[in-house]
């Protein structure tokens, strides 16, 4: 059921996609441009009470007239320099375009920000509107009382220009909306084709043959590595592979679908991968001395010569390779019958339920989400972005990354399984939860198979029977 | 009842302080009342309430149950995780806090002569713990200690292949000991302030008795510094079991929990798992443990510690 609603929700985007790339204008997407939600042509900022409760709310958004309140808002985010130039640029034109509001941003990089936002909403001081990550929603709000319920400001915020099945992904459990998806992102084969020219290996579309460029890379240099994962890629890639397999969603409402016996299974293939020099081990990794792969200089380099990354980050790889050929692999045909992976909401805006000017808030999302000029501030810094508009606009004036464009078609084309946002919970995938320790652990040699696989099914099934 | 209206009858009024008499009276507190608010907002109501949250389920996301016995507690000691994390964390103690007293006081000791260039050196010196637990430090250890890293390429002159400092188990912990060892400056200034003080004329008269200066130092110089040998090592004994940064920035507790000291596992355990109940009662445990090791140090003053005012 899940998997043909995801099989929908991918058709959908791929049309949309392909009807975006053939089309030199459609009338639809001018349309589209031109909807009552996304307009800023806000004559003057008329000072009216904001709608303080979602019933004011509600009732605002019946009758909206375009006006707003002079106010200050603030806004967070995580990423890199180029989004944050990007965002700020963007940031100034909103305030351009709605003289009176005030935007104060807060931003940095990942590392330390969840831990630094989670401490955030749980002490109600997160800022009006947030960048999030899709699990925080039911992460933060298992009541639904952290986010604003942005159906309340439907007048303001024009949804219609996201598919209702990417909508409903970003839903609390009470059912509201409780933000807003900037884009959806899957897992998918970097390779480094210089070091792979070198060495003399084809590019692998197989496991065997990703199997044979191990023992080629092994042969041409022992700290040569066709792939390189760490420990979350290794969790990653190993549902990736059992899906492929069983052709199951890794978990479905709140209940593990494998068995200790299949996850040990999933083990082995990753296991198999180290002991066959196709992925350097973790204490290779470990000993590299770097933060992330990115910067790693066996990455830089080209010593190891593929990552298994979100189709987001691809931008982030390849500027860190420079002067190597960075190209979007394919997914591997030989690991089972079904066609496994998924695709997930990369990340979204949100609005604090703490905000004061719930409105006005909205307004900066519909700016950040729909708006032309912002779609061209924007590019594709969050990803191939899933309002049309945005998309559109940012394809028209060739601001999209191309190799960002080709991933994420090629992830949205190929992934038949769903995620529940409890794979992504922090207790499990940061570096000190479950996925961690069995994936090191294994890799280590501090667990056998068994014992990593018995210890992940209950890690993972304390996680999200919660 | 008569008597005391008698004596009501002939007292003298009192007269009735003003504002400014009583501010006077109360100087002392005023002037203390900053640290004092300081000291209640930020010191005692979160020790009291993270001694409540111990004996909770508090989750940062899913409310506070009171649990009302000391299962917390009963975890800390019996839980795999937090039992190697004890251990990882007197290792790191134990192997800091003498190489950084000892590190310390004998650059002071060098820098206490009259050479040339000392105040640079003592400067240089001091340095490192002022740049402290930085990102900076992070890149720069990591390029020290990875296995093409600085280190190993230093060894590899000498025919030497080096191990895997940071992904090794067996090493990793030694690359954080060092990072603290390296920020010996401050306990470096005191000693050196408390070297100035050392009486000339007892070093004269050792010399006089024919005492090298190796004699000179163990018989005069460490006697008269012991009051500050014993301060330098309570406070370097409470920071050493309040590690947090080394760990944190450079290897996040690995490899397999080889660096995880118990105040990393305590911010995991609060802000990664969101487990403040647990985390809590970590906390308490470390105090206790704290606050043992440093009553032990107060009793075990008379035996080696000479404070110039005592008799004898």
């Amino acid at each position: 059921m899940k998997k043909d609603f995801l099989k929908r929700v991918m058709a959908t985007g791929l049309v949309a996609a392909m009807a975006l790339s053939t089309a030199a204008c459609g009338d639809s997407a001018d349309e589209a441009a031109d909807a009552p939600a996304a307009d800023t042509t806000t004559d003057a900022p008329a000072a009216t009470e904001a709608a303080a409760s979602t019933e004011e709310a509600s009732d605002a958004a019946a009758t909206d007239d375009g006006s707003y309140e002079e106010c200050t808002l603030t806004i967070s985010w995580w990423g890199g320099d180029s989004r944050h130039e990007a965002t700020l640029a963007a940031i100034e034109a909103f305030e351009a375009a709605y003289p009176g509001i005030h935007v104060e941003p807060t931003y940095a990089a990942w590392d330390g920000w969840e831990e630094k936002m989670a401490t955030a909403f749980a002490a109600g001081t997160a800022q009006d509107v947030n960048q999030i990550n899709w699990n925080w929603i039911t992460q933060y709000d298992s009541d639904g009382t952290a986010f604003v319920n942005l159906n309340d400001y439907a007048s303001v915020i024009d949804m219609s220009q996201i598919d209702s099945a990417y909508l409903d992904m970003c839903t609390a459990s009470d059912g509201s909306q409780a933000a807003l998806p900037v884009s959806m992102t899957g897992r998918i084969f970097y390779w480094d084709k210089t070091t792979f020219d070198e060495i003399g290996c084809e590019i692998p579309t197989t496991l065997e043959e990703l199997k044979a460029c191990g023992e080629a890379f092994a042969a041409y240099g022992d700290d040569y590595y066709p792939l390189a994962l760490g420990e979350y890629d290794r969790m990653i890639l190993m549902v990736y592979y059992l899906e492929s397999v069983y052709g199951t969603d890794w978990v479905t409402d709140g209940q593990l679908n494998y068995t200790v016996d299949q996850v040990a299974e999933g083990l082995q293939f990753i296991q198999d991968l180290e002991d066959a020099h196709v992925i350097p081990s973790i204490a290779t990794i470990a000993g590299d001395g770097a933060a992330s792969l990115d910067q790693n200089q066996n990455w830089i380099d080209g010593h190891y010569a593929g990552i298994f990354e979100w189709d987001s980050s691809a931008s982030k790889f390849s500027a860190a390779a420079e002067g190597r050929e960075i190209i979007v692999g394919d997914y591997l045909t030989d690991l089972g019958d079904y066609q496994g992976g998924y695709a997930k909401v990369s990340m979204c805006w949100a609005i604090a339920s703490s905000c004061q000017h719930p409105k006005e808030a909205a307004l900066l999302v519909n700016f950040l989400m729909n708006n032309e000029e912002a779609a061209t501030i924007l590019g594709s810094e969050r990803g191939v972005p899933v309002s049309q508009i945005a998309l559109k606009t940012a394809n028209d004036a060739g601001l999209l990354n191309g190799q960002v464009v080709e991933a994420n078609g090629k992830v949205l084309a190929w992934v038949q399984n769903s995620l529940d946002p409890k794979f992504e919970d922090s207790q499990l995938k940061s570096s000190d939860g479950v996925y961690y320790d069995v994936m090191a652990g294994l890799s280590y040699g501090d667990y056998t198979v068994e014992e990593a696989a018995q210890t992940l099914v209950d890690g993972v099934t304390s996680v999200i029977s919660q | 009842m008569a008597k005391k209206s008698n004596t009501a009858s002939v007292a003298v009024p009192k007269k009735k302080k003003s504002f400014k008499d009583i501010c006077k009276e109360n100087i002392g507190f005023f002037f203390i009342l900053p640290w004092l608010i300081g000291f209640l907002v930020f010191k005692l109501y979160p020790m009291g309430a993270s001694l409540f949250y111990s004996f909770t389920d508090y989750n940062l996301f899913k409310g506070m149950n009171v649990i009302g016995t000391l299962e917390n507690y009963i975890d800390v000691f019996t839980t795999k995780k937090i039992t190697t994390a004890l251990g990882v964390t007197f290792k790191y103690a134990f192997i800091t806090v003498p190489l950084k007293l000892v590190f310390a006081l004998f650059i002071a000791y060098i820098l206490n002569f009259k050479i040339k260039g000392v105040n640079f050196f003592r400067t240089a010196y001091y340095i490192p713990s002022i740049l402290g637990g930085s990102v900076a430090i992070a890149v720069l250890w990591k390029a020290v200690f990875r296995d093409d890293g600085l280190l190993n390429g230093l060894l590899g002159i000498f025919g030497i292949e080096g191990p895997s400092w940071l992904s090794d188990p067996n090493y990793a912990l030694f690359v954080i000991c060092l990072l603290r060892v390296w920020q010996f400056g401050s306990a470096m200034i005191i000693f050196l302030a408390a070297l100035k003080g050392v009486p000339t004329d007892l070093y004269e008269a050792a010399s006089i008795d024919g005492a090298g200066k190796w004699r000179q130092f163990f018989s005069v110089t460490v006697p008269i510094i012991t009051p500050v040998i014993f301060y330098n090592l309570v406070t370097q004994l409470c920071q050493a079991f309040q590690e947090f940064n080394g760990p944190y920035i450079i290897t996040q507790g690995g490899p397999r929990n080889s660096t995880t000291l118990i105040s990393l596992l305590i911010y995991n355990s609060a802000f990664k798992q969101y487990d403040m109940g647990m985390a809590s009662a970590m906390a308490w445990v470390m105090f206790v443990i704290l606050m043992v090791f440093t009553i032990i140090a107060f009793l075990s003053q008379k035996y080696w510690v000479f404070y110039s005012d005592e008799e004898g």
